[in-house]
């Protein structure tokens, strides 16, 4: 019996400090009414967002990256304000643990609460938190992830993408390369969910696009597997027409490391979404392979407009390197949620959530519409191919097109039959 | 199927089994020696592949820093593994196993969130050395010039460790503290002296499995993560604290994996797994002989 | 045996233990009866790996495998199956214990790190059946919004519903620990060799236990489901298990309520400390490495010796010497 005694003291000294604990933020925080009269243009007090994202591990990279451009934008944004108010935000991260990541966007609106919530590079942590937003009616941002759940089947009222996602790459490189001669395909990935939901996107699409493409194989490969040298003389071996990588972040850098050290960049073609992105080619320098098809949603040298200019200047300055795809989602995102809260003037969530449907802002690479129909942000698509040029030490995306984004998106007629509505 | 495919698939396959010996050879060699199960083997792994690209673009980024690099890089993770040591493990040798998992697993997530400050969350690359860039024809096979040096230098580094273990004093006084470490100190020998260097070579082997390492991969976050586990595997498969064991399974890992691509190409994530799942179930206790 | 008087007071104690976290929801905010329902769940996964790792001396390094098991049983008997959320209270727990039936038949054929690394790895198979199988478990996106009886509507009623299960489940472990059962689990533990010789059958014990702890870990999966109404595939990834390792390991893994201490420490660290830093996972190992050197035994087990109620000799001894003793006798 002298162990349940010390289950008692113990539990006991456990609830007291967690009692404890709840004591500092209640008295610090107040409360605060969310309400104000429509015809006052003042806010009464700062609009709060909560950030959930990954700031450690492998995906850092974007979680860090979003952020900055976030943070731009809101040094921006503050210098004149949003009726009156500035924008606050805290961050929690969440270690791409979905579980963790659920539990602190539990702490963001029940404890901090937050006016919006943001995150995250996570899907299945943005696919948890949108469906707790729901229950809650909280609006959420998500920026980086690109499962085409999130505004696809799962959407919902109270959920919005900044990002582009699966659907609308997967149309774009599949439409793009089915004007090449390429029929036998080869699909290589992650064998987790960005991976899979890409590739079957790209393969949906190539199919309709290009009926008479036939599949050799398929690879599937652990994330964060080192070394996929071995991965890629099988599929060399099998001798396909092109491969198509399903693959993002640390992966995409081996493959590509990979495609030029077998020698297969000279030999078989490939393509990937997010294969020009900079945040990868920059570190291979020019280790990484030629002749690449890649898409993306934003490049800082691309289109070479006054405003892509300034904001790749004004992040460069910032943070001592050019902007990613997930900085152009942060700063996007800051936007939209001011505009949003000016066009609402109002902290109501329901009121936000209005303004947002269909609010269109200036962004880096021109107007970008907030789709009223699935809550998707309606960004073009830019298709190029790596290459060498001599004025950089790294790689850079050239014969650059573009597709606007009504080109690759689904309908919304899509989006409902997707909903089951 | 084509026999030069067949064929450079093993290769292939051989030379990945090169790297995944020399990180698991330290983790057994220290398993064996310390009977630590010690988890942040691979942060020191990481740590090794960060610093040579690091010294690498120090040097400024050329053939001859590349090299220096691969020679230089062990060292940075020796050193962070000796601090390590001294300063606190050699105060622990004769607690749990668990409890030293526990704590080795305490100062893999030190290291992680110090290599964070250090480099940030960016990805880093370096390249071969120009002389290793490219491919090479073996037998009518093409293979990266990579791969075959790697395939040279696992061999090396086994016959270093043979030399280690069984030719010097202080590898013998290691092998004989393996199996009991108090009639050793009886001996008048001083054991934590002979610790201390052993742990110095496991250190070594992470560190240089992780220089050997960056040329092929993107240098990331969470490095440490992936190949702890894949480590503890070969380790187990081969017979614990058995050098000789990590090679044996480092290859049967490396070759069932390459082979299997082969095969069931979509599959590839069960591999490892499995392989680790038969050969416990028909040799419970390793390939070879394990002094646990 | 000091029984009587300690008895009483220890009584009491528990009385009053129930009677806080019975008021807890009435003057604590609601996210913070979240957190403590969160602390109840994490509590009764890491004390049911701790009556086989702590009582039992086995490697059981993949005890997260049957918590999420449990989890995604109930998650796919109501969204797939399309049956009552009740019945999938029940079908958790037995599916997670007909999984560590199946896991431990292969391994208490083997030894310590043996055992636990052929664990790891016959969980991860369960593991990548769970993230590749996308048409029914939905891959690492996980199962989200899965609805859950209106009796489990409130966050309150959640909350003791949690409660009164744990509660439920504490008592059945303090049996089974106390047991003729549990006394020749310790036994097996201390001396396997000893207890082979007197006619103990070790495997069959080390097997039962192991498949009463996977029944309670799949139990917490389950009250995780009414918790967060969210499955994932990282449940059954070996990272989770490592950290109800620690768990039992920070709080104590020779006394009986030393786990719960310990997750309440892992989910406090990372609730409240990752809102101050980003490097939390740094804070956590330094107070790993801290608790090693200063509270060896645990913060429970610290505790304990404070009150002058050191662990019984055999503890002490298997504290001080296993490596050595477990070298020789494998």
């Amino acid at each position: 019996m002298k162990r349940m005694k010390g289950l008692a003291l113990m539990v006991l000294v456990v609830g007291l400090s967690v009692a404890f604990a709840a004591q500092a933020p209640a008295t610090t925080l107040g409360t605060a009414p969310t309400s104000l009269l429509a015809q006052a243009p003042r806010l009464e007090r700062n609009i709060k967002v909560g950030i959930v994202d990954t700031y450690s591990g492998p995906a850092a990279v974007f979680g860090t990256d979003a952020l900055n451009g976030f943070k731009l934008a809101l040094a921006e944004i503050n210098k004149e304000g949003v009726l009156g108010a500035k924008i606050d935000f805290v961050t929690r991260d969440e270690r791409f643990s979905p579980e963790i990541g659920l539990s602190m966007a539990r702490e963001l609106i029940l404890q901090e609460k937050v006016d919006v919530v943001v995150g995250t590079i996570n899907s299945a942590t943005a696919l948890a938190i949108s469906s707790y937003v729901k229950d809650q009616k909280v609006p959420f941002v998500v920026w980086i992830s690109k499962s085409e759940k999130i505004t696809g089947a799962k959407g919902h009222r109270y959920v919005f993408s900044t990002g582009e996602n699966t659907a609308m790459a997967g149309r774009a490189i599949a439409e793009a390369m089915a004007r090449r001669p390429y029929v036998k395909y080869w699909l290589a990935a992650d064998d987790y969910e960005y991976g899979h939901e890409i590739t079957n996107s790209f393969w949906k699409f190539m199919k309709r696009a290009k009926p008479e493409v036939t599949l050799a194989g398929q690879t599937w490969w652990r994330p964060g597997e080192p070394d996929l040298v071995p991965y890629l003389t099988a599929i060399m071996g099998a001798k396909p027409d092109v491969v198509f990588f399903g693959t993002g972040g640390a992966s995409m850098a081996n493959v590509l490391k990979a495609v030029k050290t077998t020698g297969m960049s000279e030999r078989i073609p490939a393509a990937i979404h997010t294969a020009i992105d900079h945040a990868v080619l920059k570190p291979l320098g020019v280790g990484a392979p030629e002749g690449v098809v890649g898409t993306i949603d934003y490049l800082w040298y691309y289109p070479d407009t006054p405003a892509n200019r300034a904001f790749a200047k004004a992040f460069q300055d910032a943070y001592g390197g050019p902007p990613g795809f997930p900085a152009f989602h942060g700063y996007n995102t800051a936007y939209f949620i001011a505009q949003a809260f000016k066009k609402a003037r109002s902290l109501e969530r329901e009121k936000f959530i209005d303004a947002l449907e269909g609010l269109s802002i200036n962004t880096p690479v021109g107007q970008v519409e907030m789709r009223a129909c699935d809550h998707q942000a309606v960004l073009p698509l830019f298709l190029g191919v790596t290459k060498r040029t001599p004025q950089y030490d790294f790689l850079v995306a050239t014969s650059i097109t573009t597709l606007r984004g009504e080109e690759v998106m689904p309908s919304c007629d899509d989006i409902k039959k997707a909903r089951g509505q | 199927m084509d026999l030069s495919v067949v064929g450079s698939q093993l290769l292939v396959g051989l030379s990945r089994a090169m790297i995944l010996f020399i990180v698991s050879a330290g983790l057994s060699f220290v398993l064996g020696v310390l009977r630590v199960p010690n988890i942040f083997h691979g942060s020191l792994y990481m740590i090794g592949a960060f610093s040579a690209f690091s010294i690498a673009t120090w040097l400024g980024g050329q053939s001859t820093g590349l090299w220096l690099a691969m020679l230089a890089a062990p060292v940075v993770a020796v050193a962070i593994g000796m601090i390590v040591e001294r300063a606190l493990l050699a105060h622990l040798y004769r607690r749990e196993h668990l409890m030293l998992i526990l704590f080795t697993w305490g100062v893999m997530l030190i290291l992680n969130d110090l290599v964070k400050l250090a480099w940030g969350p960016t990805y880093r690359s370096i390249m071969p050395p120009a002389a290793l860039q490219g491919s090479a024809s073996l037998l009518g096979i093409a293979l990266p010039r990579y791969n075959l040096f790697l395939l040279l230098i696992g061999p090396l580094v086994a016959v270093g460790l043979w030399l280690f273990t069984q030719r010097t004093r202080i590898g013998k006084i290691a092998r004989a503290a393996a199996v009991d470490q108090e009639m050793v100190a009886i001996l008048g020998i001083n054991v934590s002296r002979v610790l201390a260097v052993a742990f110095l070579v496991g250190c070594y082997l992470a560190g240089l499995g992780g220089a050997l390492v960056a040329p092929t991969t993107s240098i990331t976050l969470g490095m440490d993560h992936s190949i702890i586990v894949d480590a503890f595997l070969i380790v187990t498969i081969g017979g614990l604290g058995n050098i000789w064991g990590a090679l044996v399974g480092a290859l049967v890992f490396g070759v069932t994996q390459s082979l299997g691509l082969l095969v069931w190409p979509q599959f590839a994530v069960v591999f490892p797994y499995l392989t680790v799942v038969i050969v416990l179930l028909l040799r419970p206790r390793g390939l070879l002989r394990s002094v646990w | 045996m000091r029984q009587g008087i300690g008895e009483s007071r220890s009584r009491g104690a528990v009385a009053a233990v129930l009677a806080t976290l019975l008021l807890l929801p009435v003057v604590l905010p609601v996210f913070y009866t979240y957190i403590a329902a969160l602390i109840l769940v994490t509590a009764l996964l890491a004390m049911s790996l701790n009556l086989v790792l702590g009582y039992g001396g086995i490697y059981q390094f993949h005890h997260a495998v049957f918590y999420g098991v449990g989890a995604y049983a109930l998650a796919l008997t109501v969204t797939k199956a399309g049956l009552s959320a009740w019945i999938g209270f029940l079908a958790g727990p037995l599916a997670a214990a007909a999984a560590g039936c199946l896991i431990g038949w292969f391994c208490v054929r083997l030894t310590r790190l043996y055992f636990g690394m052929l664990q790891i790895s016959l969980g991860s198979l369960l593991w990548i059946i769970v993230l590749r199988w996308y048409p029914v478990t939905g891959g690492d996106d996980g199962i989200h919004g899965i609805p859950m009886p209106s009796l489990l509507a409130s966050p309150t009623s959640v909350y003791y519903f949690i409660l009164a299960v744990v509660a439920l489940c504490l008592v059945v472990l303090y049996r089974v620990t106390s047991s003729p059962f549990g006394a020749t689990l310790q036994a097996v533990r201390d001396n396997p060799q000893r207890c082979e010789a007197v006619g103990v059958n070790v495997r069959r014990h080390q097997l039962v236990a192991i498949v009463i702890a996977a029944g309670i870990a799949g139990v917490a999966g389950v009250l995780y489901v009414a918790l967060e109404r969210s499955v994932f595939a990282s449940m059954l990834f070996w990272v989770l298990s490592l950290e109800i390792l620690v768990m039992c390991l920070l709080g104590g893994w020779f006394t009986f309520a030393g786990p719960i201490v310990g997750a309440a420490i892992i989910v406090a660290l990372r609730t409240f400390v990752g809102r101050y830093t980003e490097n939390w996972t740094m804070i956590l190992g330094i107070m790993m490495i801290l608790l090693i050197f200063f509270m060896p035994e645990g913060v429970m087990g610290f505790l304990l010796d404070r009150l002058g109620r050191r662990p019984s000799a055999v503890e002490e001894e298997a504290l001080a010497y296993p490596a050595q003793t477990a070298g020789k006798g494998g």
